[in-house]
């Protein structure tokens, strides 16, 4: 089992729209997919048709087990489980805080789904907290949305300076371009520059899209609905790129 | 779906259930959302010994020739099929198919069998997925509707399957208590056997093998057609096959139930009047002879590749005109056997001589006609082993090849006693010196196998008339296969002379003595 998180200190980035086309593709690519809907705006959640769940007592969530897993539907699509958001998880900070063992909890929980899932994909709330920190002890590769213009590449290297100084290791962190629009020379430069300066960004680029702004109404994936246009094209190849980076580990 | 606890649920629809009927029905509680609906002319596949059914597996062919393949969990589900493409009409043998995920499966099922139709029809699936107003799926239902092609409308089964989503299992609940008002009901069997059920095909239970039961006190002559008689069916089963040339098992199998009637008839000879005996051998002999030639060249084209591996590459295309020649010789005979067996003359003798045993073979009584099975049975148990075991414990590496020869035979006689009468003995010991016996037989026959290809070979050579260069270089090519399977040859028989010294030790020889008995425990393992 794998565990990717979609990330980014900033919202709206794109985030929800990678992890819900990401989870989508590795379904579809036959692996028994996990997607945890971490952000209690629950935008992922609605992508799939789902309510919040039910507001829990505080803590339940990395208590226990059971209880996690009644909460888990199935979505439209085979193979493919969501955990829907849930209004508790605003609290989840000051609850963690409380708890021993703070920073490893997340990592416990998901292990425990090990035989479940070949994939889980963690659909992060735009923070840089306690939540946050074990969201980076848990997952194998933190995939993070960079739209390419400079208040985002500050953003970028304030996670990269927080990583050095907490001692998380940098190489989890994979960076790729986000709602990037090829005919803007602001974006054009800042990418070029960026990917000289960080060699970590993926290859793929997810450019901004009308087709992928329209999930909402479609409230499915837009790979579902709109596969073969080239902006959507590009979570494919995404996922193909985090699967191959993943597989050489 | 990981996580959910129940698994897919199915209903028979009864015919009395109106389409509008099931759907109106499951609207006054969910939104139903129609998707796919195919509907194309199919073939189930199977092959002779039913291996795939055995492993709980359903092969169809589609329209366009392709083949799908599913476990008993998930049966007809388009999405979890695997699938074997680009074939043709013609793609009956494992060999044919592109090499993928599905052919491995098939492989080791198939071996060297056909994959034929058993079925045809058409079928109908439609996917009705059973919503809430926010568009959510709460259950997968797929509904299965299989038609004769000469009667288009009316489904001779329809089936559903109830895919529970996970987090939804009431939902699920409440459909199949929807479709069970409806007169729906759960199949009282496995899927794949009310699927089969449904459509009136039944799987055959064909071994090659005797499995006979003979109860000690049969009387012998009794038991002899009891055993005969159940390998003339088997030979007979196999005629069709033969006749259409399906695949080249169909013959093997011929020959090897012929074979065991050949060896009961001379093991148990005393059962029978003496001269009965001599007409029987001749009689179904000649039936084996008549094949012999077919059977050798099917072997030898089997195993083609193997041979060109045997010799440095750069004359392994020297032996293809051979190969070529077999094919050829392959057609003509096959066609002739085929002919032969659906021949006026083929059938009245075998019809005459299955008459002879079935029900019981009639004739005057012998000494040991009217005795217990189990006296007989012993007595040429234990007669065959002592046989090979006094020649076993001569054998020296000066024993000429065809003394090693005779032991084979007489082991496969022994082979075919604890065949026909295994039955009548505790089953672990049996167990344990059909191991061992399998074991020498084994080495014996590749021993064997080595000489008689090596003498086919030869014969070969003889009649080639050497005048291009392409058979001065085919020459020279059966040159070099002749010698390596001699020296494979004398490998063999050097292993095989291990493998008889360890049948013939002191153990074994208890084994035998200690299994091959009359005790009253018999029956407990009875």
């Amino acid at each position: 089992m794998k565990i990717v998180a979609s990330y980014s200190i900033k919202g709206g980035v794109g985030k929800t729209a990678a992890s819900v086309n990401l989870a989508y593709a590795s379904a579809k690519a036959g692996n028994e997919t996990l997607l945890i809907d971490l952000d209690p705006q629950g935008a992922s959640s609605f992508y799939f048709r789902l309510n919040s769940g039910k507001k829990e007592k505080k803590g339940y969530f990395f208590t226990k087990k059971n209880r996690l897993l009644k909460q888990i539907k199935g979505s439209n699509y085979k193979k493919l489980d969501i955990l829907p958001a849930n209004l508790s998880f605003r609290n989840v900070d000051i609850m963690l805080n409380s708890m021993g063992k703070s920073k490893t909890r997340l990592k416990e929980l998901l292990f425990s789904l090990k035989n479940e899932y070949d994939l889980i994909i963690l659909d992060c709330p735009p923070n840089l907290n306690l939540l946050s920190e074990n969201v980076f002890n848990a997952v194998d590769m933190l995939l993070v949305p960079v739209i390419p213009t400079t208040l985002s590449e500050r953003t970028y290297e304030q996670l990269l300076t927080f990583f050095a100084k907490n001692g998380y290791k940098k190489k989890i962190i994979r960076p790729f371009f986000s709602m990037a629009q090829s005919k803007n020379k602001l974006h054009h430069n800042t990418i070029k520059e960026m990917e000289q300066r960080h060699p970590e960004f993926l290859k793929s680029v997810v450019s901004l899209s009308v087709e992928i702004e329209r999930m909402g109404l479609h409230r499915e994936p837009v790979l579902a609905y709109a596969s073969k246009k080239s902006p959507v094209k590009s979570y494919r190849t995404l996922f193909n790129e985090v699967v191959a980076i993943m597989a050489k580990k | 779906m990981k996580l959910s606890t129940s698994s897919d649920a199915y209903c028979l629809l009864p015919d009395s259930m109106t389409q509008k009927n099931f759907l109106d029905t499951l609207k006054s509680e969910f939104i139903i959302k129609q998707l796919d609906n195919v509907r194309e002319k199919f073939s189930i596949l199977e092959n002779f010994e039913w291996t795939l059914y055995k492993e709980r597996l359903l092969a169809i062919r589609h329209e366009n020739h392709s083949i799908s393949l599913w476990n008993e969990d998930s049966l007809l589900d388009t999405e979890s099929a695997q699938h074997i493409d680009d074939l043709n009409a013609t793609s009956r043998f494992w060999w044919d198919f592109p090499a993928c995920a599905a052919t491995e499966q098939l492989k080791p099922l198939l071996k060297l069998r056909s994959l034929e139709p058993i079925y045809e029809g058409v079928l109908k699936t439609e996917q009705i997925n059973l919503q809430n107003n926010e568009g959510k799926i709460l259950v997968f239902c797929q509904l299965i509707s299989i038609y004769k092609p000469e009667r288009p409308r009316t489904p001779i089964m329809r089936q559903i399957r109830i895919s529970p989503v996970t987090g939804y299992t009431a939902e699920k609940d409440r459909a199949i208590e929807l479709i069970k008002s409806l007169g729906g009901f759960e199949p009282s069997l496995t899927p794949l056997d009310s699927l089969l059920g449904s459509l009136g095909v039944t799987p055959r239970a064909y071994s090659v093998k005797p499995q006979i039961t003979i109860s000690p006190e049969t009387p012998s002559r009794r038991a002899a057609s009891q055993i005969i008689s159940t390998m003339i069916d088997k030979q007979r089963l196999t005629e069709p096959g033969i006749i259409k040339d399906i695949d080249t098992e169909f013959l093997h199998h011929y020959r090897v139930a012929i074979r065991m009637v050949r060896a009961a008839i001379a093991q148990l000879k005393e059962v029978f009047p003496a001269q009965d005996v001599v007409s029987l051998k001749q009689r179904f002999g000649d039936l084996a002879r008549e094949t012999n030639l077919l059977r050798d060249l099917d072997v030898f084209i089997m195993d083609k590749q193997r041979y060109m591996d045997l010799l440095p590459e750069s004359m392994r295309n020297d032996l293809t005109p051979m190969f070529d020649d077999f094919q050829k010789n392959r057609q003509t005979e096959a066609k002739r056997i085929s002919q032969w067996i659906n021949s006026k003359a083929y059938k009245d003798e075998i019809n005459d001589l299955e008459s002879l045993f079935s029900p019981g073979y009639s004739a005057m009584e012998t000494q040991w006609s009217e005795k217990p099975s189990i006296e007989l049975s012993i007595r040429k148990i234990q007669k065959t082993y002592k046989k090979i075991y006094k020649a076993a414990i001569k054998i020296t590496h000066e024993t000429p090849d065809t003394d090693i020869h005779k032991i084979r035979i007489d082991c496969k006689k022994l082979r075919y006693l604890l065949y026909f009468f295994g039955s009548q003995f505790n089953k672990k010991k049996i167990k344990i010196v059909s191991k061992h016996l399998k074991s020498l037989q084994d080495t014996l026959g590749i021993f064997n196998d080595l000489t008689v290809q090596g003498d086919f070979l030869k014969n070969y050579l003889y009649q080639l008339e050497h005048k291009t260069e392409k058979d001065v270089m085919l020459i020279a090519a059966l040159g070099g296969l002749i010698s390596i399977l001699y020296i494979m040859q004398k490998q063999e028989r050097q292993k095989s002379i291990i493998e008889l010294a360890v049948f013939s030790n002191n153990a074994n020889r208890l084994l035998f003595k200690d299994t091959f008995i009359h005790s009253p425990k018999q029956k407990e393992n009875a």
